[in-house]
């Protein structure tokens, strides 16, 4: 019985002329949105690569010299675009993507697309995944929201319970049909997404994750739209309640809920905080002196531990020594200031995700973000990747300045204080590391459930007003 | 007169006793007023913001400036010392945030390299930048259209589904009434959209030019979409259809052409000199440690010849020679500077263009303008900090380059940033654009209202 409800449905939808052309002009947005966003993250990362490999090779290249020449000349970190990105660019447009990495100092990453294009960016990305947040519900409800109402208004549903159609066995066979629907929508995108990762562009999980959260999204708009229709004796009220939702939940909250969680938690600007940690970086000492009395305890200890009473005597050189322990100390120092501007910018993003439980768009998009690799985590995980190479590849330098460079030869001219530029080589290029598979569960958990518990909730009022629609209609 | 009166009472009566109409007209006013409100906190922060970094910045230079009191040189003074630039908002731009959650509106500056400076991020997240803000211009170019919709998508086909078309069709001059439905609609949607943005503007003391420019603009965008919905609406379609088509109509011009076009405009006019530049700078800023000092100095007072009768570089390390370098930096790629803005410029010349045609775009390049919040409003500043930071580079050589003693006397004469002069030009073309785009719309859908006939009942 169901099954022949669901057919019938099928049959009016594939007869509404409208219906068809939704869908299908749905379908080519959709091809369009992946194409596009596929070449440009693929363009987005050749060029980055080619970046990073220019970046390399000049480093490499720089002549022998002072290895804390070096040290100010320091290196360009590109980030890489995940490939998933092609599917859920998320912050990707809004980050910069070139990380300066250099010594005494932690640069902010520059040159995110926001500020290099007019303000058509602000209207959204065409991707997939607007496609699939934004469109597709909106498709469902204007040829869902009749699919009940429809019956009652026409008076066909009395004929149809009279009849003996149970009243559930009618919105469950709507139901399916709407979810077919469904299927036709996403059958495009979780076409690109099994491509990408049987092609061996994405990894497995990651991508069973999109397909589950999208797939989930649309069958929570699938039953919402059910229900309403059941809701309401007449379609109209049905479509205007479904669009009043689409628009609060899709348009409106996913702008305002950011909006707040940025007045509730305050960031300081990039300015303040520079000038702050310079406050702090200048009381540490200057490490470019090895006299500066912040660093005559750290001198002490050097002479005794290698037991001369004159710094000449040491058989590394002491300013180089200093160098490191310098950078170690501003390090620590830059780390905490970073740390805690980022741990703000995560409680804002945490509000956010809070009300994910009010609006599953929200718990969508963190889904999808996470699992695009395009969220505020990973973006925090790349900065921490390019610190951490800056920190090692910084005291590398400083060490050869201590093994290297003779103490005595130092600032003396005539006196051979370069050393050889294949030293540079020795430095291995970086490598970003995209996050592990457990951590993007673990950070999409939370988002995952959300949805799961939303769909519950649909599923159990669908079932228990798909029981009563009988007696509303007697 | 009083019959007048009498036909407002009866429509006003007749809007209100739909209570959806009430709630949609009520969100309208309520959502229009959010938006202000915390458009105009938004600028109260930034204004409070620019003013505690002014004094936090005046503190480290105070402290730059003791430092360099002893050793009285101005090469160490202009190494260490910051200075104070600031974009502050302008009057309208609480009625559109635009680019100034992303890119910083205060920047400190020194005498160095300009280029590795000026490109400085803003601490933001972009989880939270993404979706954009909630501001008036959200409001007005997304949600406003579908209040429009919800309030005129069944004008027509209820009278006619309820049956009262052809009679309403047969009265003498019949097109008085629908003129008097719209007209009243329109009057109560703006009223609710832009009575908030006249409060604000009276707060932030917005002067008549721009109050006048956002009103027709917000008048002309709910006219545009008035128009679309008589011009589907006056079609003999039940009110379900409208509504539907309506909606579609909205999707497209919102949403999906604009992104298509963000697309189609990145990859016309591909921008990637911007991290170009820099590596190039780097490049020369970096090898110049390499380069014999005097051939270094011989190409900037090529460029420089005030400065070419300065004593001969000393055996030591001399300033002049660092600041020359960095100069020499600035100005080897200053021809990618160049074609880095013009390419930022062309993009939003294109945009501009696309508002012509794309009511939701125009009208967004317009607000955005007037609020000085846009791309060229940040090019402008950038610009601006290039003059500075000319001034500021001049300053210092007068010093420099005669080896003349600096102390916090001679300190105390360092320029001074000069913020953007008042409000900016106000876009009238792109506004008037917009404007004839929209009443022509209104026009036509007005037209098509006034032929319709009782038949086709259904």
């Amino acid at each position: 019985m169901i099954k022949r409800i669901a057919l019938e449905e099928w049959r009016a939808l594939a007869r509404d002329r409208a219906a068809v052309v939704g869908l299908l002009l749905l379908t080519v947005l959709m091809l369009v949105a992946a194409l596009t966003a596929y070449e440009q993250q693929r363009g987005a990362n050749a060029e980055r690569a080619r970046y990073q490999a220019q970046s390399n090779h000049e480093f490499q290249a720089q002549p022998d010299r002072h290895p804390h020449r070096m040290v100010h000349y320091g290196h360009f970190l590109f980030r890489p675009v995940n490939p998933l990105a092609a599917f859920d660019p998320g912050i990707d447009g809004y980050t910069g993507s070139t990380l300066f990495v250099e010594g005494h100092q932690q640069n902010s990453a520059n040159f995110g697309d926001v500020r290099q294009t007019s303000l058509l960016l602000r209207f959204g990305q065409l991707t997939p995944a607007f496609v699939l947040q934004v469109l597709a519900p909106l498709l469902l409800v204007f040829f869902g929201h009749a699919a009940v109402a429809r019956e009652r208004e026409s008076g066909t549903l009395r004929v149809l319970l009279a009849q003996g159609v149970a009243s559930r066995q009618l919105v469950l066979g709507k139901l399916l049909a709407l979810c077919g629907f469904t299927a036709l929508m996403l059958l495009p995108a979780l076409a690109g997404l099994a491509w990408m990762a049987a092609s061996g562009h994405a990894p497995w999980l990651p991508v069973l994750l999109l397909a589950a959260g999208y797939t989930g999204w649309l069958l929570l708009w699938s039953l919402g739209v059910v229900l309403v229709s059941t809701l309401f004796a007449r379609g109209r009220d049905a479509l205007l309640v479904l669009l009043a939702v689409w628009t609060v939940a899709v348009i409106l909250l996913p702008r305002w809920i950011p909006d707040l969680a940025s007045s509730a938690v305050a960031l300081p600007t990039r300015y303040e905080n520079v000038i702050n940690v310079q406050r702090d970086y200048l009381a540490l000492g200057d490490s470019h002196n090895p006299q500066d009395p912040k660093f005559a305890a750290f001198r002490d200890g050097l002479l005794k531990q290698y037991n001369v009473t004159r710094v000449e005597d040491l058989p590394v050189n002491l300013k180089g020594l200093v160098s490191m322990e310098g950078e170690r100390r501003s390090t620590e120092l830059f780390n905490r200031y970073a740390a805690a501007g980022m741990d703000r910018q995560q409680a804002q993003s945490r509000l956010i995700d809070h009300a994910g439980w009010l609006s599953p768009a929200l718990a969508l998009r963190r889904l999808s973000m996470t699992a695009s690799g395009t969220d505020l985590a990973s973006f925090r995980s790349f900065l921490e990747q390019g610190e951490a190479y800056r920190y090692a590849l910084i005291q590398g330098l400083n060490k050869l300045h201590a093994e290297e460079v003779h103490y005595a030869d130092e600032g003396q001219a005539g006196k051979e204080n370069r050393i050889s530029n294949s030293h540079w080589q020795g430095f291995p290029p970086f490598h970003y590391r995209q996050a592990q598979v457990d951590e993007i569960l673990l950070r999409a958990a939370p988002a995952g459930a959300a949805l799961i518990l939303w769909i519950l909730a649909l599923t159990g009022l669908t079932w228990w007003l798909g029981g009563r629609l009988g007696r509303a209609v007697r | 007169m009083n019959f007048s009166i009498d036909w407002l009472t009866f429509e006003w009566r007749l809007i209100a006793r739909s209570r959806l109409s009430v709630v949609a007209l009520l969100l309208l006013l309520v959502l229009s007023t959010l938006s202000v409100w915390s458009g105009v906190q938004e600028v109260a922060r930034q204004r409070d913001t620019i003013a505690q970094l002014a004094a936090l910045q005046a503190q480290d230079a105070a402290v730059a400036t003791t430092r360099n009191a002893t050793g009285g040189n101005a090469g160490s003074a202009a190494y260490y010392t910051f200075h104070h630039t600031w974009d502050a908002p302008a009057d309208a731009a609480f009625l559109a945030l635009g680019l100034r959650d992303v890119a910083p509106y205060a920047l400190r500056i020194r005498a160095l390299g300009l280029q590795a400076q000026l490109y400085e991020g803003e601490t933001f997240n972009p989880e939270v930048a993404l979706p954009g803000r909630f501001d008036f211009a959200f409001v007005l170019i997304y949600l406003a259209p579908l209040f429009v919709i919800a309030l005129l998508h069944d004008l027509v086909s209820s009278e006619r589904q309820s049956g009262r078309l052809r009679m309403l069709a047969a009265m003498p001059d019949g097109g008085r009434l629908w003129r008097r439905r719209v007209a009243l609609r329109f009057a109560l949607l703006l009223a609710c959209l832009v009575l908030p943005v006249l409060a604000g503007a009276g707060w932030a003391g917005l002067d008549m030019g721009a109050s006048v420019i956002v009103l027709a603009v917000a008048a002309s965008y709910l006219a545009f979409w008035i128009g679309v919905s008589l011009l589907v609406g006056a079609h003999g379609r039940r009110s379900v259809t409208n509504a539907t088509a309506l909606m579609g109509v909205w999707a497209v011009l919102t949403l999906v052409l604009p992104t298509l076009a963000n697309v189609a405009l990145t990859r016309a006019i591909p921008v990637h000199q911007g991290v170009d530049l820099m590596l190039a700078q780097r490049q020369v800023v970096h090898g110049a440690w390499e380069v014999p000092r005097d051939e270094t100095m011989r190409k900037f007072y090529l460029g420089h010849p005030q400065w070419q009768h300065s004593a001969p570089l000393p055996e030591g390390f001399h300033w002049k020679w660092y600041f020359a370098f960095h100069q020499l930096g600035d100005e080897s790629v200053a021809g990618q500077v160049q074609q880095y803005r013009a390419g930022l410029l062309a993009r939003q010349a294109w945009t501009d263009r696309l508002g012509w045609v794309l009511p939701g775009v125009g009208v967004q390049a317009v607000l955005h303008r007037l609020a000085a919040t846009d791309l060229p409003a940040q090019l402008a500043y950038q610009q601006r900090i290039s003059s500075f930071h000319e001034a500021l580079r001049n300053f210092y050589y007068g010093y420099l380059f005669t080896d003349l003693p600096f102390g916090p006397a001679q300190a105390a004469h360092q320029p001074v940033f000069a913020p953007a002069p008042g409000a900016a030009p106000a876009p009238w073309r792109a506004a008037a654009a917009v404007c004839l785009l929209a009443w022509l719309v209104f026009a036509a859908g007005a037209w098509r209202l006034v032929r319709i006939k009782g038949g086709g009942e259904r």
